[in-house]
């Protein structure tokens, strides 16, 4: 059993907390920051995923274009609904390339 | 004739920006107290005050802050979550809360502003879990909290997002007569 110090340090505890505050909050928030803090929890995720040792090259770079433009939706909803697609584009690239 | 004192308070509005990436730099007490008197400053109708300012500096608070704030980002330095005492609002009458928040909107942009002009960058946010954050920092029934200012040392200052122009927004003397000046 984890104690309450390192629990509020655990990368997947902090999910956690982000997903049920953020659930709560899109109740009563804009319609786009709904997919907004799904790409701030998808960017936490591959946080923890690459302390596990279960990323790669190509989902950092997911990351990396996540953590970039993530701010674009303050500016330009257009331009973050682009982001959607392009990350769809990069993930689906990414699956069509693993092999089952 | 404009004189330099509207020059230096038109600089401070326009340059202001929502800043959400920041410096490990601490923020010395003596400017955060700058910061929170600017807010007292703010214009109060009938003058009730109906405001409490929480200060948060402790690091270890700031992330259980974070925890329950999907809209607070990186690493302030200092938080001062704003709050309504409702008990104070009802001197207001029936106008009293909604008085209250126009006030505490007033402190905060007075917060936003001196900070700046100290070279500091600051964050509205509203994106906080109200229940939690009351559990967390023992704030009674009667204070509502309503509003999160970060603050830290920016990494950058954000670019200047694009603002309605005047001739979209402003009427004059009777709705829909566009402002030409």
């Amino acid at each position: 059993m984890k104690s309450m110090e390192s629990i509020l340090k655990d990368k997947h505890f902090q999910l956690l907390a982000f997903l049920i505050t953020s659930a709560r909050g899109c109740v009563d928030e804009p319609k786009l920051y709904g997919p907004l803090r799904l790409l701030d929890a998808a960017s936490r995720l591959i946080d923890i995923m690459e302390d596990e040792g279960k990323s790669n090259d190509e989902i950092l770079k997911l990351k990396e274009l996540i953590e970039e433009n993530i701010d674009v939706l303050m500016y330009d909803e257009e331009e973050f609904i682009r982001l959607l697609d392009e990350l769809a584009k990069q993930l689906a690239k990414i699956i069509k390339n693993q092999k089952t | 004739m404009l004189g330099g004192r509207f020059l230096e308070l038109i600089t401070a509005i326009k340059g202001r920006r929502a800043v959400r990436r920041f410096r490990e730099e601490p923020i010395s007490l003596e400017h955060l107290k700058k910061i929170l008197e600017a807010g007292i400053w703010a214009p109060s109708g009938s003058n009730i005050q109906a405001w409490e300012f929480i200060l948060v500096t402790d690091k270890e608070n700031i992330e259980k802050i974070k925890l329950i704030s999907p809209g607070l980002f990186d690493n302030p330095q200092a938080l001062i979550v704003l709050c309504i005492n409702k008990k104070r609002a009802e001197k207001g009458g029936r106008l009293g809360e909604n008085t209250a928040l126009m006030d505490i909107s007033m402190a905060a942009q007075n917060m936003m502003l001196l900070a700046y002009s100290l070279g500091i960058g600051s964050c509205p946010v509203v994106s906080f879990n109200k229940t939690a954050i009351r559990e967390l920092l023992n704030i009674p029934e009667h204070v509502d909290p309503v509003l999160i200012l970060s603050f830290g040392y920016p990494k950058f200052w954000p670019k200047a997002p694009r603002r309605r122009p005047l001739k979209e927004v402003v009427h004059v003397e009777e709705y829909g007569k566009h402002f030409e000046g």
